[in-house]
């Protein structure tokens, strides 16, 4: 579904915010990115969609080269959601018509029809009773799951979030949580930057570490967690479980 | 002195010589105000929009204009125009060589107020707009554009204003605008002197008034105005932040 070959970003001349990454995520795959800060996950992810451009290398999406001049960018976003770190809701749109916007304005839907998608959207986020609401009456989780409702009216393949939850507080990530769970259950293709461990640990298929730009291990959750292959991961690791490093000996993980 | 007689000439405070002679007074200070606006918003746009640019050879010649136009008086631009085009073998109608410099000038300054209005608007509302499939141009006009023009109302209201005022400055190209009928008046019939000074003055004053009246009543549709969130608990001690002097406080307090 997504390919990346050998692909490179630099800042400038010899510092590399993404250096030479390969990796392949299959449909209806989830895969969790984590790493440290400036490890250039946002950047990552970013770059699937191209709101973020790369050096060198070449990103396929669903069969088409986003470099390649011919692809139309355009429609190739519109089949991939992405939910920002930062709460991005249009201020001056209701919580519906930020919903209906792009379906109305991108697939030329009539009012009426963006209208029951989006009411059917905002039912299936659990938020049914605030379709008229402003984004400045709704906290911050709501806020959230009106940005993931927005992304999937446009009937996306792949949903991309790139921390979704960090500008949360912690009692609203699990509303949050709980919708990306029940998307991973539909079969979503999903690539996820998070530190939400429980997420990785439980929904995720395979689990990305990437520190100063690279992919220093890629493995399934378990073996991520529980028995790193990299030195530098199990530092990340421990660093995140708020587990003592013992000569890398971090097995006490297994009853998680 | 016959008080209503001093002003029995009020007709040409408002329309100068009209329909003896041509249209002036009140009347032209407001269509040059409302041209010389309306040319130097679609100049300002265009500038604005292409001082953001990250094109050089877009970029560059803005600026140029921009702070050329705004490091010289408008008195200097309208004799330019007055002075200088006749020169170069253009003859422009009186009318037009006003409109011109005062849309110049207009137009370097609305172009910093759309810039800057443009800027307040996060970045993150163009990814989260092109993420959902619009063009850049969609994004723009649906989601980028309707905010920055909420934050660029208070900036041009101010503007028009001092624009309306600074068209009393073409009365030095023989323009029979309010400022110039005044002194007209005041010299051909210098018993009407104070008359004269008092009609120039409530001219400018109740057109000012009335369009700073309206622009708050639209500041607070848009709901640009919240003054509830600004108002402590005693609204004396507002935002100035100064303490008010004990006598004071008293004699206001003893009032409510």
């Amino acid at each position: 579904m997504i390919k990346f070959i050998n692909v490179n970003k630099k800042f400038n001349k010899d510092s590399y915010v993404l250096k030479d990454i390969n990796l392949e995520i299959e449909a209806g795959e989830v895969v969790v990115i984590c790493g440290p800060s400036g490890a250039g996950k946002s950047t990552l992810v970013k770059t699937i969609n191209k709101l973020e451009p790369i050096d060198d290398g070449e990103i396929i999406v669903d069969g088409f080269s986003i470099q390649d001049p011919k692809t139309n960018l355009t429609s190739l976003r519109a089949e991939i959601g992405v939910v920002f770190q930062h709460l991005n809701l249009y201020p001056h749109k209701s919580a519906i018509q930020n919903i209906m916007l792009a379906p109305m304005k991108v697939k030329k839907l009539s009012k009426k029809d963006a209208k029951d998608r989006a009411c059917k959207l905002m039912e299936r986020v659990g938020l049914m009773k605030k379709c008229d609401n402003f984004p400045n009456q709704l906290s911050g989780g709501e806020q959230q799951r009106v940005a993931i409702a927005r992304s999937l009216a446009m009937e996306p393949k792949i949903m991309l979030f790139d921390e979704p939850t960090s500008a949360l507080d912690p009692e609203l990530t699990s509303e949050v949580l709980d919708v990306m769970v029940s998307l991973a259950q539909s079969g979503m293709t999903m690539v996820v930057v998070t530190h939400e461990i429980g997420f990785e640990y439980n929904v995720a298929d395979r689990v990305v570490f990437m520190d100063k730009g690279e992919i220093v291990e890629v493995g399934r959750p378990p073996d991520i967690f529980v028995n790193p292959q990299h030195s530098r991961t199990k530092e990340f690791m421990s660093k995140i479980l708020h587990i003592p490093v013992n000569n890398g000996n971090i097995d006490s993980v297994n009853g998680m | 002195m016959n008080l209503f007689e001093q002003f029995a000439n009020w007709k040409f405070y408002i329309l100068g010589a009209y329909p003896n002679g041509p249209l002036g007074g009140l009347f032209l200070n407001v269509s040059l105000a409302i041209v010389s606006i309306i040319i130097g918003l679609i100049i300002g746009i265009f500038f604005g929009l292409g001082r953001a640019s990250c094109r050089r050879y877009i970029k560059y010649p803005s600026v140029l204009y921009i702070e050329n136009i705004r490091s010289t008086p408008l008195l200097m631009i309208v004799f330019w125009f007055y002075f200088f085009l006749p020169v170069l073998g253009f003859h422009l109608p009186l009318f037009w060589s006003a409109v011109i410099p005062l849309s110049i000038y207009a137009g370097a300054y609305q172009a910093e107020i759309v810039r800057a209005g443009f800027l307040a608007v996060p970045r993150g509302q163009m990814d989260a707009a092109l993420s959902t499939g619009m063009s850049r141009w969609q994004a723009l006009l649906f989601v980028v554009m309707p905010q920055a023009f909420k934050m660029m109302v208070p900036s041009f209201v101010s503007f028009f204003n001092s624009q309306f005022k600074n068209t009393s400055v073409v009365y030095i190209i023989g323009i029979v605008e309010l400022t110039q009928a005044g002194i007209i008046v005041s010299q051909r019939q210098p018993d009407r002197i104070y008359a004269a000074y008092i009609c120039m003055a409530l001219g400018f004053w109740i057109v000012c008034y009335t369009m700073s009246h309206f622009a708050q009543r639209l500041e607070r549709k848009l709901g640009i105005l919240d003054y509830e969130s600004y108002k402590p608990e005693i609204c004396r001690e507002d935002l100035l932040l100064i303490p008010i002097p004990k006598a004071v406080k008293k004699v206001l307090i003893s009032h409510k």
